[in-house]
């Protein structure tokens, strides 16, 4: 069974985490625009960063068989800073029209300040004009409260609820996204937001209509293979095999495939590794014998 | 306030540490930056102790019993630098600190923001302070110190509370809390709670300094 984690920070990832995803069967994955630990202080880090994900990530992850794909937008943490939020704005455009690139997020609300509310519309807004889909986080704070605001932000701006991901649902707000007409992600963390578990209970009270789930890994303690591992756990549940294909697969494809980015029919087929393979010059290799696919 | 950093740093860190603070307290903007890094260098990282926290409160300025010597002495370096500054260049002088600083030296700008002059016009510096990762950085500003509780506006301060007990960074700390309860606080802190029980999680013991809730 192929996989598609919809939601991994894989900048922040090492090499074994790529080949063991591999090895696990994930195929596809979309890396979200984020921050990286501590807030940037000049514009030009931001395009740097973007720059890393639509380049050597993608590369990176190609050499691994794994598809890459990315959201392109302005954080809401790093929306606090007046100094920076409106030359990362202006930036952003640019970025949203590049291949790979399947929607405009990680945007939504951290302490839901004037300042997030700000560069959420704009976003929004960016998404409506460039035709992408929106992949809103929740904040971890207040989250219930959080949903209801992100919730009305989208309803209010008339923005298509089935081009908007809610993600890092719980308990508390699954239905509430469902309920918009929003599709629904979950981060699977090792200790916070959300286990395979709770997951599985929420699969068997839910459903699997609009229903994503993700690692969310990044530069924390996190799994990469939260995916794999809330496969086994809903397998081990009695949950049938089209139910998990349908959620951690055909889903993501299905949401994502509204940008107009994907290609299907490439999807369904393998991607070819070529390791012989250089991205400006870099090699993800270090003295090892390249893995060339035929 | 700079005389007991400076009675501190003089007891705690080594006589030849001691005398090179006194002479970087004269503020030269040029030499600025390279002293405030060397200082975990030259006066070493040892701790002080309960007389010295209450004879800094005492003197105005809540501390917290886990600072270190080097904390001291940045602290004093910080305030005597903003002495010396123009009223109009000492807000940038104490965001770029901030920014530029590293964990420690991030730490000891933000334990004397009370005493800045005029602190209501640092409150945007304290109120981003708060969003860092690090927990050393946002118990610098949340816990044993007085600055939130007097400055923050309530939605963030109630931000901060609930972060802290995200964290599970001592909410007990956070200095002059009960003055600032409000119902909206109230209100987040059991939405924690709720949130917590329905995912069958742990729920932080600090919640019952705000809400009974949790009990």
């Amino acid at each position: 069974m192929k996989l598609f984690d919809p939601h991994i920070h894989m900048t922040s990832r090492t090499t074994d985490d790529y080949q063991a995803m591999a090895a696990a069967g994930i195929a596809a994955l979309v890396e979200p625009a984020f921050w990286l630990g501590q807030p940037r202080t000049h514009v030009g880090t931001f395009e740097d960063y973007f720059l890393s994900l639509l380049g050597w990530e993608r590369f990176r992850a190609s050499q691994f068989g794994i598809r890459h794909y990315c959201t392109i937008g302005m954080n809401p943490r790093e929306a606090n800073d007046p100094a920076l939020v409106d030359d990362v704005l202006a930036l952003i455009p640019g970025y949203l029209e590049k291949d790979g690139v399947v929607a405009v997020g990680e945007i939504g609300y951290d302490d839901m300040t004037p300042a997030e509310d700000r560069c959420f519309a704009a976003q929004l807004e960016l998404a409506r004009v460039h035709n992408l889909p929106a992949l809103i986080h929740l904040p971890h704070r207040d989250k219930k409260r959080g949903c209801e605001r992100t919730l009305a932000v989208v309803r209010e701006a008339g923005f298509p609820p089935g081009k908007t991901i809610i993600d890092h649902n719980t308990e508390e707000t699954i239905a509430l996204t469902l309920d918009a007409g929003c599709w629904a992600g979950h981060s699977i963390y090792p200790h916070t937001k959300m286990d395979e578990a709770r997951m599985v209970a929420l699969v068997q009270r839910y459903g699997t209509e609009r229903v994503l789930v993700n690692s969310a890994a990044d530069w924390g303690v996190s799994d990469p293979l939260k995916v794999v591992k809330t496969r086994d756990a809903m397998r081990a549940a009695g949950i049938p095999d089209a139910s998990l294909s349908r959620v951690l697969w055909l889903n993501p494809i299905e949401f994502f495939a509204q940008s107009g980015r994907l290609d299907l029919a490439e999807l369904e087929g393998n991607l070819a590794v070529d390791q012989r393979q250089l991205h400006e010059g870099n090699s993800v290799l270090r003295g090892q014998t390249p893995r060339v696919d035929r | 306030m700079i005389s007991e950093l400076v009675d501190i740093v003089a007891r705690v860190a080594p006589p030849d540490g001691a005398q090179w603070l006194q002479q970087q307290l004269v503020f030269d903007k040029s030499k600025f930056a390279v002293a405030f890094s060397a200082v975990g260098r030259k006066l070493g990282r040892g701790p002080i102790t309960p007389a010295d926290v209450e004879r800094l409160a005492r003197a105005g300025v809540a501390w917290s019993s886990t600072s270190t010597v080097d904390e001291c002495g940045r602290a004093a370096l910080v305030l005597a630098a903003v002495d010396a500054l123009d009223p109009s260049a000492q807000v940038v002088f104490v965001r770029d600190l901030i920014r530029r600083g590293d964990v420690p030296e991030r730490q000891a700008v933000l334990r004397v923001f009370a005493a800045l002059p005029q602190p209501e016009r640092f409150v945007d510096i304290a109120i981003d302070a708060c969003r860092t990762n690090v927990p050393s950085v946002f118990e610098a500003i949340a816990c044993d110190n007085a600055y939130p509780v007097s400055h923050f506006p309530d939605p963030a301060l109630h931000q901060m509370v609930v972060k802290a007990l995200f964290i599970g960074a001592p909410v007990g700390r956070i200095v002059g809390l009960s003055g600032r309860i409000t119902d909206e606080l109230v209100r987040m802190v059991d939405a924690l709670v709720s949130e917590r029980r329905a995912a069958g999680r742990p729920i932080p013991d600090d919640v019952r300094l705000i809400s009974r809730s949790g009990l």
